[in-house]
């Protein structure tokens, strides 16, 4: 293993972080101070969190029952028993999420296979890469409090150990996350790039699944109750799942504090061949797939037949229908578009889980009025938002087709924004339907709630489309920006604005859910809807007129 | 058959006195252009001579600073759209949508062009089958070759019947014989009066293809002839297109930059 290497790799993988911060290219200057800063703070805050839990805990047990403190100390070192799987589980989650982000990226920063550089080298920096920024300040930081801690409760040489563990658990799961990652470029990566019609649902279904699992885990793992009851299941069931190799750290911890030393060394050792082996895994898996391109499958090849269809019927002409079926296919088909449907499943997800999953039981009355009104509210409102963002700039370097072709600025503007109402009213349909069989409100509510949503999404849909045309970024090397980022503030901003102009008449009304505030509303239910229909009509007329406007702008300063 | 309406304008392209600025760049410097009806015409230069600008400015795409551009008798500043609707264009290295597979993505063009359904399924039969990619067609365009995506976009110029090519390095990629298939199209299209105006960098293609040659520099049109008149605008007899292009542009002195670098 050559280390130099391993070095000038980790650096590399480092600085593709800037083609994600989406700085500009050229005259790059970068200050290493604020990096190593940031590791120092962490140090820093670290010793100090632990100096003064350090005190506390001396004056404590000065004026406790040392029954109570003994009690108190052993739920110490459980905490610090749970810290190394704890690590493994945010870790992995951590580290995936940081894949999905850098998922383009990597692309542009592939192995360069013809260097002397080995694929262990490669592996060994691909993994310590990806622990480097938040994932190593967090442990830094807890690492140091738990030292320093330590010395007050007279378990150095635990903490240490547990310090150890930590740093281990993250390799795990990088290694994990490394091993994932190439068998994703193998598997998903040939999914992607299968054609016919079956695949193009397999895809889109697929992508929905992953991100329903993965936010209902780290839901249930981040929410309040979920996550106590798991430091102490973690704390306390070590020792029944000691043949799943990711507790052998914690079970070394285990066997040290209970003054084992044969044991701690079987676990230690034991741990430190399963990195060890899950790093080779990664090491092979790499040799053999880590320049693989994924050969193009059919999956169902159908005869493909051109047709107007319904959107004829519908008044749109063969030019709209087009761009609005080109769009469908874009929205289910690119990944980075299809990330958009997160928003809503996050949304639903989130109260869901923590009404019912976390805690098991179901929700108090009162409670579920505003929960609904968030799951019915906020998927379509954000959907319109985001797709109003991105659907001019999703065109991408393709762009030149729309400037170059016979399509007006009336089509465009037409087409995009039919797209983006028809997507956010399908999304609210879905998270209304599952919002009303989770949280039971009146048929009032739902009439009010649905009407609300739709004003939302028209008034949002035409104001993001108007920013959406004005800060397009078509570049899409190394990845797909779509939206300037100084356009996409504004259109948070104006959106934000416009969702509160529209909701207004219904804040009195609001007020009443909020403790210890005595309005009452003064304001019929019905006449607020009328009144925020007008705002929201107004808003979305105003905004059309306006992106009809930016679109002649920009068909005739074509940035190609 | 490619049919024609009669043509009721002298110039496929009229370009009068026209200039574009960036800045302190001056990107098309008062330059004059005329392509007849039914002609090949190459315009050449370096890169950052102004052609992509020049070319851009035929679509509307540009706003030119002052001067006239007039496209199949239309004023391109008044009506965009009349002219794009006539214009079959292939942009350098252009993108296509990679997510569609390649008789998706022609079948939105035809529709953008107002292709009737029938016809544009035969002519992209058509086409698939004389530049061999039938049998691939329902594949996502992410996974075509550089030489597969252009001939993709070739297809995509041809598929509405324009009266007027504008192509950017329009055989760049492809194989002999799809690239064969392609100059002969352009070819037969001249003699059924198809205007094409074409840029390349490979000089032996503009050579063999173009009646006439527009070299451009720093903006400005440098010549502008059969290979006959550019010869003796060159005063290079007998010389091909590569040595003319050399000297118009002042970019001869090659053996110089040679032996300098193998030093």
């Amino acid at each position: 293993m050559n280390w130099k290497n391993v070095a000038h790799l980790i650096r590399v993988d480092m600085k593709s972080g800037r083609l994600l911060r989406g700085r500009r290219l050229t005259k790059y200057r970068e200050s290493r101070l604020f990096t190593y800063l940031l590791y120092g703070g962490a140090l820093t805050l670290g010793l100090a969190v632990g100096a003064i839990a350090g005190f506390i805990y001396n004056g404590i047990s000065n004026v406790t029952d040392p029954q109570l403190m003994s009690l108190f100390h052993k739920g110490l070192l459980d905490l610090f028993l749970s810290l190394p799987t704890l690590v493994l589980i945010y870790s992995m989650v951590f580290t995936m999420m940081q894949q999905i982000q850098r998922s383009g990226v990597k692309l542009s920063v592939q192995a360069p296979y013809w260097l002397p550089i080995t694929w262990e080298e490669h592996t060994l920096a691909s993994i310590l890469a990806n622990l480097l920024g938040f994932l190593l300040v967090s442990i830094i930081f807890i690492g140091s409090a738990i030292i320093v801690l330590s010395i007050f409760i007279g378990s150095v040489a635990y903490a240490a150990l547990t310090f150890f563990a930590m740093l281990a658990s993250a390799f795990m799961a990088s290694a994990i996350t490394e091993l994932f990652r190439i068998l994703q470029v193998r598997f998903i990566g040939a999914v992607y790039k299968s054609s016919g019609r079956a695949a193009v649902w397999v895809r889109f279904a697929g992508s929905l699944l992953f991100f329903i699992v993965f936010y209902i885990v780290y839901f249930f793992l981040t929410s309040g109750a979920g996550a106590i009851a798991f430091v102490q299941t973690v704390a306390s069931a070590q020792g029944a799942m000691w043949f799943i190799p990711f507790v052998w750290l914690g079970m070394a911890l285990t066997s040290f504090i209970n003054g084992l030393p044969l044991q701690t060394l079987i676990f230690l050792t034991l741990s430190l061949l399963f990195i060890l082996s899950l790093f080779y895994a990664a090491v092979i898996l790499n040799r053999r797939l880590g320049l693989y391109e994924p050969p193009a499958i059919t999956v169902s090849r159908g005869v493909y037949a051109p047709r107007t269809g319904f959107l004829g019927k519908l008044g749109f002409s063969t030019v709209e229908a087009a761009l609005i079926r080109k769009d469908l296919k874009a929205f289910t088909r690119r990944r980075e578009l299809m990330y958009i449907f997160v928003l809503p499943i996050v949304i639903l997800i989130m109260p869901l889980v923590q009404s019912l999953g976390a805690t098991g039981a179901s929700m108090p009355t009162g409670a579920s009025l505003p929960l609904f009104a968030l799951v019915f509210l906020m998927p379509g409102a954000l959907i319109a938002m985001s797709m109003g963002n991105l659907i001019i700039g999703e065109e991408g370097a393709a762009m030149w087709r729309i400037y170059s072709a016979p399509i007006s600025a009336k089509s465009l503007v037409k087409s995009k924004y039919f797209f983006i109402v028809f997507f956010s009213a399908l999304v609210t349909t879905v998270t209304g339907i599952i919002g009303a069989a989770a949280f039971h409100p009146s048929v009032r509510a739902i009439l009010i709630g649905s009407t609300e949503s739709f004003l939302l999404m028209f008034a949002l849909g035409a104001v993001s489309l108007t920013n959406g045309i004005k800060g397009a970024d078509f570049t899409e090397l190394p990845r797909p920006r779509m939206m300037r980022p100084l356009w996409g503030l504004i259109n948070l901003i104006a959106c934000f604005v416009v969702g509160i102009a529209i909701l207004i008449p219904f804040i009195p009304y609001a007020l009443s859910f909020v403790p210890f505030v005595s309005t009452r509303p003064t304001i019929d239910l019905y006449q607020a809807v009328v009144i925020s229909a007008v705002i929201a009509v107004v808003i979305a007329l105003v905004a059309y007129r306006m992106a009809l406007r930016n679109a002649r702008e920009l068909l005739t300063k074509a940035e190609m | 058959m490619w049919l024609l309406m009669s043509a009721n304008y002298m110039s496929s392209v009229e370009l009068k006195d026209v200039a574009k600025r960036y800045g302190e760049i001056s990107a098309v410097d008062n330059v004059d252009l005329s392509v007849k009806p039914g002609e090949i015409f190459g315009l050449l230069g370096p890169n950052g001579s102004g052609k992509s600008t020049t070319l851009k400015m035929l679509l509307g795409l540009v706003q030119p600073d002052m001067g006239s551009v007039e496209v199949l008798g239309i004023n391109v500043e008044k009506d965009p759209i009349a002219v794009k609707r006539q214009v079959g264009y292939v942009p350098e290295s252009p993108r296509l949508y990679e997510f569609l597979t390649g008789i998706e993505y022609l079948d939105f063009i035809g529709d953008i062009y107002g292709v009737r359904t029938e016809e544009k399924r035969e002519r992209i039969n058509e086409y698939l089958k004389a530049l061999e990619l039938k049998g691939r067609e329902g594949d996502m365009i992410s996974s075509y070759s550089e030489g597969m995506k252009q001939k993709v976009a070739l297809i995509s110029a041809f598929i509405h019947r324009p009266r007027l090519l504008i192509l950017d390095e329009p055989l760049s990629g492809l194989d002999p014989r799809s690239a064969r298939i392609v100059k002969d199209l352009l070819h037969e299209l001249k003699a059924q009066g198809v205007t094409t105006l074409m840029s390349t960098h490979i000089l032996e293609i503009a050579q063999a293809l173009c009646g006439r040659i527009a070299i451009m520099y720093q903006g400005r049109l440098l010549a502008l002839g059969t290979m006959d008149e550019l010869r003796q605008r060159a005063s290079m007899p007998g010389s091909d297109l590569e040595d003319i292009f050399l000297k118009l542009t002042g970019t001869g002195d090659i053996k110089a930059v040679v032996e300098e670098l193998l030093k």
